[in-house]
């Protein structure tokens, strides 16, 4: 179990949310950022020698 | 909930555009992780879970060539009917991304396994706070879900965000009873 900072940090972020109806936007950066990263790092991975072969693998995908 | 469509994230277009297409075709439910991002939660996820009703192939070919045609592309196989007996038919889950080459985000789509995931099918709902227009299943069964049979830290943190953004509404006797219901059939527990 973490630690009790972050719950606190949960449940802190859980309140704010249900009271700021400017939450999404607020998020929206964060949540889109894992996603473009994610991208960025397939991207650059296919450009290598190995890479789409190391895609492959990491997302288990079909040949 | 009034908001503007800029505020829109990509696992927030990359769903109501791919449940769109689905609603046509099948009895859809969206699941887990992505209920409690939708909620506010501020962590990431790689993927969206949609339970389906169990569908005859015939159906599923056409939800499939229709999902191709907007861009969605299966990573299990080309071939509908591979994805059908293969995959779905077997229990196991299929993955569309959109566009080519599998980049995130991906729908994770499998068919209802009993009664517990057919009872969330029919208790289905849409939650204006998230401002999609998808169906989810209930508050209180994603709860039940995390809470009794998932367990991690992450889900128990995700039951922690619903708790909290649902406070006034939550049915603690529908929770009771599915979590019942979790036990005898996925934990295979004895209940008196």
């Amino acid at each position: 179990m973490r630690d009790k900072t972050h719950s606190e940090q949960v449940e802190r972020w859980a309140n704010y949310v249900k009271n700021n109806p400017d939450w999404k936007k607020k998020l929206k950066p964060f949540l889109d950022s894992q996603i473009i990263i994610s991208r960025r790092i397939y991207k650059k991975l296919s450009e290598t020698e190995e890479g789409k072969e190391k895609i492959k693998m990491i997302r288990n995908l079909k040949n | 909930m009034d908001r503007k469509v800029s505020d829109r994230t990509i696992l927030d277009e990359f769903a109501e555009k791919f449940c769109e297409i689905a609603e046509k075709y099948v009895k859809y439910i969206i699941c887990s992780g992505f209920v409690s991002i939708a909620h506010g939660r501020s962590r990431g996820t790689e993927d969206i879970d949609m339970i389906i009703e169990r569908i005859p192939i015939e159906i599923f070919i056409n939800l499939h060539k229709n999902l191709e045609k907007a861009g969605f592309e299966c990573m299990q196989s080309d071939n509908p009917k591979i994805i059908y007996e293969e995959y779905l038919m077997n229990g196991d889950s299929i993955r569309y991304t959109f566009g080519e080459g599998g980049i995130p985000p991906e729908m994770e789509v499998k068919f209802a396994k009993d009664i517990l995931d057919e009872e969330q099918l029919k208790t289905r709902k849409k939650l204006p706070f998230t401002g999609l227009d998808i169906y989810f299943s209930s508050i209180e069964s994603n709860i039940a879900f995390k809470e009794e049979l998932l367990k991690s830290d992450k889900d128990i943190e995700d039951a922690r965000h619903l708790r909290i953004i649902y406070k006034e509404e939550i049915n603690e006797e529908i929770i009771n009873k599915i979590k019942r219901n979790i036990r005898i059939l996925r934990l295979k527990k004895n209940e008196r």
